[in-house]
């Protein structure tokens, strides 16, 4: 289905669920990609894709029902199942979905001269490959892709909002012996990653990587790239500032509003209206209009964040917090561009244990917090210098309790996904040798 | 079509049933549907790929455009591909039991609410149980006249308990997923099991870092040989360069006993009943005998690297496919229960997984118990809590010095290239020297 006959089928949608139900939400994204990927130096396959999805929330008297489709013209059954789904959901405090606000239409994660072309593919590949030649190392794998993508949101309160965006990412793996290393980048903005610099990192990582020594068993100071640190903090710290999980009680600051949870050199806020950030929105996936939220303020947790949902359930109010993964499902709690702030400094001039990424970082516990992974490109650094590599090691330790001991953040930043993060240094780790 | 050496098409349509409990509140329930394809044609030299949303079966001319559509995407390729000789065949789908399709959800809701119920305790602070069924019609066409059609479901449910006192917060994780049909009924008492972890885990020590000899269960050991082997042996892997298990074939990596195996044919969660390239699977011995025996391909990494079996190509609805593991497993050995722990004498008993991670070209792997006990004297003491391991793939696999009797699957996802696949791993009780535990706790 087209755009323009969407528009037409999602009042038609709302009409008739209102037949039935007290409100209906309507989310329908469509868009396409280009992507390429190359077997060692060569390309090995383009594919493209056209995507469109439906999903559809009803509510009515507190009980919230959905449903989902990629065949938009079967609405009709996808509305059906949507409210029969309600029926078996629990009724729930329920003040109704947010009416029409004046709400910049402007988009903020578009960029008009993105080509989502195979040949774009092809010449983001080719700069990687020369980047990639900097260093002695063999390029294993890699990919540049580019989409673009409309979204509406439409409800029976009158909201009907559409936004644009645009995307390109790129990867690249490299290997020298038996040292790997890899570099990513990604932007709604063509303009704004830098593909030679990823080939470049990726064969400096598995180069330099090489011939390291092994590390004692100890406790030390260490430096986490922003790479690091992400894998870290997204899988347990994050979730833990979810409204949902504190109310739930899946969360360690379940007690901890207005206490201090992280060094006082550390702020952290979602700023869903940054210039050229990835993840800047107007609207939540439930259309409230955006705004900045503090988490934590110099070390002192002072919210959480909330989608309507639990906002009615609890008696809070709505951060507009609400995002979708995609069509399918309801909206959830998460974020729009998350934010680790402070004061920043040389972190890198005394000696150290740089970490650039970790491997298993998923498997830490989200309760406690508790982790143990292994290190990747690891090395000594001092004057900002990489020395000498090292070898392998398990860095262990718990992700809440290390916000204590930061004591220094970089001075530049770097998009992850939706985290926009600097370097960390962190006193006191615990790191185990073989 | 001319400039077309070969083409194939996987059309996968289905629905996801979902029903998602919180501390006894039904949050949601319900049906969604999908409609994916991906239409892969070899032109000239590599791969070009349509991924169709919606796609609506066609043949003559619109098929043709479809064709063309990828075709000109493949312009940009470089790579010559060539495709391995293989056999086709499809085995059947075992019959489920009980079709969940044919219990209502309300019903489904129920027995899952009784589940939920299971994990109340007064330590217990949360409460979440969640079942989940899809079910797949897959059609498979090629350029060469290969065609199959099946249908599978797989269906299961995870529960969730979380226990908190004072500032301390620990889970237990249940969770039972199959092949075989309907699933929920009568494990009332996993809602309980992961219950009882919870609130004992509350009491556990945190586990010292450093080399020790460790008892991995049957689930642990599974994602051991999952992360320690699997990976590695993937065909597209060697192909590219980024495994150490490259030029290795033949070389002996692991003692005389130890044999690990891909099995896409056997009926476990990772069960297929043809791969997603038309291709038959079979069993394939990675490991035999200690020895690096054969590779799970892809016709393409048949072709290119040779030494292993294809029919290992899976992919999600609409996603090319990529070379993936299905039932992996470590074969069962000769020792006992008894025998295990009186080798290891003192060391550590790891039970569970949170999964793992491998940087197979560096051959590093790291994964992760739920839980575990001190063995001292041959004997389970203390319970300790967040252990992970770490290992060397060229070296690690020397050091499981005993193999037990009886080998359990367990089913899980593994991801791979932004797609998650439904597998099993399996093993005996193992015994593992020099194993290298991480863990924060200090004395």
């Amino acid at each position: 289905m087209r755009w323009w006959a969407a528009v037409e089928w999602i009042d038609q949608i709302i009409q008739k669920g209102l037949k039935s139900v007290d409100e209906v939400e309507i989310f329908y994204v469509e868009g396409r990609s280009v992507s390429a990927d190359l077997k060692q130096k060569k390309i090995n396959l383009a594919s493209a894709s056209e995507d469109c999805g439906l999903g559809i929330r009803t509510i009515h008297k507190g009980r919230i029902g959905s449903s989902s489709t990629n065949d938009p013209s079967h609405w009709s059954e996808c509305l059906d199942a949507a409210i029969a789904s309600g029926h078996l959901a629990t009724s729930l405090p329920w003040e109704g979905l947010p009416g029409a606000k004046d709400i910049s239409r402007t988009p903020l994660t578009f960029d008009p001269s993105m080509k989502v072309e195979p040949a774009s593919a092809l010449e983001l590949l080719e700069q990687m490959l020369a980047g990639s030649e900097e260093h002695v190392a063999e390029v294993t794998a890699g990919s540049a892709g580019l989409s673009t993508a409309t979204v509406t949101l439409a409800n029976s309160r009158g909201v009907h909002y559409t936004d644009s965006h645009t995307g390109v990412s790129l990867s690249i793996e490299a290997i020298h012996g038996q040292s790997t290393g890899s570099e990513f980048d990604h932007s709604s903005f063509i303009n704004k990653v830098n593909p030679f610099h990823v080939g470049e990192r990726a064969s400096f990582f598995a180069h330099e990587s090489a011939g390291g020594n092994e590390i004692p068993t100890g406790n030390y100071e260490i430096l986490l790239s922003p790479l690091a640190y992400a894998e870290l903090l997204s899988s347990v710290f994050i979730p833990a500032l979810n409204g949902r999980n504190v109310h739930a009680g899946r969360s360690r600051f379940v007690k901890s509003l207005q206490e201090p949870v992280a060094d006082p050199l550390i702020s952290m806020y979602d700023d869903p209206l940054l210039t050229g950030a990835s993840g800047s929105v107007s609207w939540d996936a439930e259309g409230m209009p955006t705004h900045r939220i503090d988490f934590i303020k110099d070390g002192v947790l002072e919210a959480f964040a909330y989608d309507l949902k639990t906002a009615y359930r609890y008696g809070k109010t709505s951060t507009a917090s609400a995002v979708r993964g995609g069509y399918g499902g309801s909206p959830g709690i998460g974020h729009h561009n998350f934010v680790v702030d402070g004061k920043r400094s040389s972190i890198a001039d005394e000696r150290t244990v740089y970490v650039h990424s970790v491997v298993g970082a998923h498997t830490a516990n989200p309760m406690s917090g508790e982790f143990s992974v292994e290190l990747s490109n690891a090395f000594w650094m001092e004057g900002g210098v990489f020395e000498e590599p090292i070898r392998s090691a398990m860095l262990s330790g718990n992700v809440f309790s290390l916000h204590n001991e930061i004591i220094g953040l970089s001075h530049e930043s770097r998009s992850i996904g939706s985290l926009i993060l600097p370097s960390v240094r962190i006193n006191k780790q615990r790191i185990i040798g073989k | 079509m001319p400039g077309i050496t070969y083409y194939d098409l996987r059309h996968v349509t289905g629905q996801i049933t979902h029903i998602d409990i919180d501390n006894g509140i039904f949050e949601s329930a319900g049906t969604t549907f999908f409609n994916k394809a991906v239409l892969r044609v070899i032109s000239k030299t590599g791969w070009g790929i349509l991924q169709i949303d919606n796609y609506q079966p066609c043949t003559g001319r619109k098929f043709d455009e479809l064709l063309q559509n990828a075709c000109s995407l493949a312009a940009i390729t470089q790579e010559q591909v060539c495709l391995g000789e293989v056999s086709h065949g499809v085995l059947a789908v075992p019959a489920m039991k009980e079709d969940p399709r044919s219990v209502s959800i309300e019903e489904k809701s129920a027995i899952l609410s009784e589940i939920e119920k299971g994990a109340i305790h007064p330590s217990v602070v949360n409460r979440r149980a969640n079942y989940i069924e899809r079910v797949e019609q897959v059609e498979f066409l090629d350029s060469s006249g290969n065609e199959y059609t099946y249908e599978m479901c797989r269906s299961g449910f995870n529960v969730l308990a979380v226990a908190s006192r004072n500032d301390n917060t620990q889970m237990g994780y249940e969770r039972e997923h199959s092949i075989h049909g309907f699933n929920l009924r009568h494990h009332q008492t996993l809602g309980k099991k992961a219950a009882d972890i919870a609130v004992a885990l509350l009491d556990a020590k945190l586990a010292h870092g450093g080399k020790l000899k460790a008892i991995l269960d049957p689930e642990l050991a599974g994602v051991f040989a999952h992360e320690a082997v699997g990976h590695a042996s993937e065909g597209d892997l060697i192909q590219e360069g980024n495994s150490v298990l490259k030029d290795k074939t033949g070389q002996k990596i692991g003692n005389d006993r130890l044999s690990i195996v891909d099995d896409p044919g056997i009926p476990e969660f990772g069960f297929d009943p043809v791969d997603a390239e038309g291709v038959a699977v079979r069993r394939t011995e990675i490991i035999k005998n200690g020895v690096v025996n054969a590779f799970l391909h892809n016709r393409e990494s048949l072709a290119a690297v040779g030494n292993g079996v294809a029919g290992h190509a899976r992919g999600m609805a609409g996603e090319p496919p990529l070379v993936r593991m299905s039932n992996t497993f470590i074969e069962a050995g000769d020792a006992t229960d008894h025998e295990i722990f009186e080798e290891c004498k003192d060391g550590i008993f790891l039970k569970g997984s949170r999964g793992g991670q491998v940087d197979p070209g560096r051959g590093v792997f790291q994964f992760n118990a739920e839980y575990g006990y001190l063995v001292k004297n041959g004997e389970c003491t203390g319970m300790v809590r967040d252990v992970s391991l770490s290992g060397d793939i060229l070296t690690t696999l020397h050091n499981i010095a005993l193999c037990g009797k009886n080998r359990k699957m367990s089913p899980g996802y593994c991801g791979k290239g932004g797609q998650s696949v439904p597998v099993s791993d399996g093993a005996p009780t193992i015994l593992l020297c020099d194993a290298v535990v991480g863990g924060s706790g200090m004395d």
